[in-house]
């Protein structure tokens, strides 16, 4: 009776362990899962969204009148530096809580994801050649101007020449050798 | 022998505990995302379906088996889940017909779009659910993400022990939790909200479905042929997330390639007597109860006129079991049209 005993309280402790044990763990599906939440690229999110609202940024930044919008940064204050858009949509995930919300504005648009009870910036698209980039590339530019401007360390993924750098990336379309699309994303949505 | 016995009683023991424990960590979906319980309320069905529906949450949100019931005739089932990827799909048909032949499988083809895993949340409300077979084995294969394993979908307590500070009175009250809580799959909605400033498409760099969405496809066709089933693909009628003319040709010429029908409700929302400002409960990605009608009515009317699907009233087994399938859908919805109306 006794080993059945300590065996007993081994596999609770083991379970115990593995509950607390998780420091390296790269996901946890809390609650009612309500999200599936990658920590590690979250806590890097969370430190990058403070710091994006305040001065220091990472990643490559699009501004407009003096605002950055930084990608993964904390919506809300530059959602209200913008000024009003001029169309919003929410976007309810299927299942999950929480609104995906999208700002539109006369020459881009802004995109949020919800966490942790705040939205963060998943995406900035640029609409037409009004805007540009901070780097000083805009829609109607050409291929090589991209090139000239960002280097040729890009990857082609899905049709669009990628630019990463830290949790963002930033993507140009071409249609033949002219820009036609570009937009900032958030990697932290990426699963695969 | 003694000895032995006691080992035998001992590993019996660990195995029960470790069984609560992982019942007790898995997430219930009971007062919030519901949908996560669809995959396994299949299970509870007499499975004897006329017409099977795979997809995401374009159909089940978007059509009424009892109302195909009701003025049809037809004996229904969504096995729908929040963004089923359409290898999730092939293999929820494919473990459906291990209990059933239905005349007529209607698959939403939104999730073409989607050619790798996406994510691990809405793979498990589309995996764990199903009975363990081969076709879970390879969904599961199929679906995984690079940061998923195998192991933690045989073990779930593997993948959910970090719950432990999260359990609530519900993980235990509804441990062993069965009950069925949707309407042959349909996820009821009667609120609404109008479709406003539904965003048009972004640009995007390749149109093309890619060559995985198109395998699980063929291989979807393949599997109704051989079985002597009507494979119907649609698109649903929501406006969001947008839906491109660049894929619609290629859904088009595939199934006419293939023999098969294809309805865009996209392109038949006049037809259909959709009402943007009153049918949809969430700006024009899903349908509401009302909207969920006025499409139903159309599939029904193709079903019945185009394919010749005979109705099943007067069946006495069915009739009964839709009698109180009835009789829960619509108390459900006198309780959903009560709240709305205390809000």
């Amino acid at each position: 009776m006794k080993k059945l005993a300590v065996t007993l309280m081994g596999v609770l402790m083991c379970v115990s362990l593995a509950a607390c044990g998780n420091s390296n763990d790269s996901k946890v599906i809390s609650g009612d899962v309500n999200n599936t939440t990658v920590n590690a690229q979250n806590n890097n999110v969370e430190n990058e969204g403070q710091e994006a609202s305040g001065s220091s940024v990472s990643g490559y930044v699009f501004s407009f009148n003096g605002t950055d919008v930084v990608v993964d940064a904390d919506a809300e204050p530059i959602i209200a530096s913008l000024g009003e858009p001029t169309s919003y949509y929410e976007n309810p995930s299927c299942a999950f809580n929480g609104l995906d919300k999208i700002y539109t504005y006369s020459s881009f648009e802004v995109d949020t994801y919800p966490q942790n009870e705040k939205d963060l910036i998943s995406g900035v698209i640029l609409k037409d050649d009004t805007v540009s980039t901070k780097e000083g590339i805009c829609i109607g530019q050409s291929n090589q101007n991209m090139i000239d401007t960002y280097g040729e360390e890009y990857t082609n993924e899905d049709g669009m020449c990628v630019y990463r750098k830290d949790n963002m990336k930033l993507c140009f379309i071409l249609d033949g050798d002219q820009i036609v699309s570009i937009k900032y994303l958030s990697t932290v949505l990426d699963e695969e | 022998m003694k000895k032995v016995l006691k080992y035998v009683i001992t590993i019996a023991l660990i195995l029960v505990i470790l069984f609560f424990v992982q019942k007790l960590f898995m997430p219930k979906y009971v007062s919030d995302v519901t949908e996560g319980r669809l995959i396994a309320e299949y299970y509870e069905e007499e499975m004897d379906h006329d017409i099977l529906f795979v997809g995401d949450c374009e159909v089940y949100e978007n059509f009424v088996p009892a109302m195909l019931w009701t003025d049809y005739g037809y004996n229904s089932y969504i096995r729908g889940s929040a963004q089923q990827l359409i290898w999730q799909s092939y293999y929820l048909l494919e473990d459906a017909l291990r209990y059933e032949k239905p005349d007529v499988v209607i698959f939403n083809v939104l999730s073409m779009k989607y050619n790798e895993p996406q994510k691990e949340a809405y793979n498990r409300m589309s995996i764990e659910g199903m009975r363990w077979s081969k076709s879970k084995v390879d969904n599961i294969y199929a679906s995984m993400t690079s940061k998923e394993h195998f192991i933690e979908y045989v073990f779930p307590l593997l993948r959910y022990h970090s719950r432990w500070s999260e359990l609530e009175e519900e993980d235990i009250e509804h441990i062993f939790d069965t009950d069925v809580r949707f309407h042959n799959g349909y996820y009821m909605r009667v609120d609404a909200k109008p479709a406003k400033d539904v965003p048009g498409g972004e640009i995007l760099g390749n149109y093309q479905f890619g060559d995985n969405s198109y395998k699980y496809l063929d291989m979807m066709t393949k599997l109704c042929k051989e079985n002597d089933i009507e494979l119907i693909l649609i698109k649903a009628p929501s406006l969001y997330p947008y839906w491109y003319p660049e894929w619609e040709e290629q859904m088009e010429e595939y199934a006419k390639k293939n023999d098969l029908r294809y309805i865009n409700f996209l392109e038949l929302q006049d037809e259909c007597n959709l009402n943007w400002d009153e049918d949809t409960y969430d700006a024009g990605l899903h349908l509401n109860y009302y909207g969920g009608q006025k499409v139903t009515k159309y599939l029904g009317d193709y079903i019945k006129n185009e394919i010749g699907l005979k109705s099943r009233r007067g069946d006495e087994k069915l009739e009964k079991i839709w009698n109180e399938k009835l009789e829960l859908f619509n108390s459900d919805l006198e309780n959903k049209l009560r709240e709305l109306e205390g809000e």
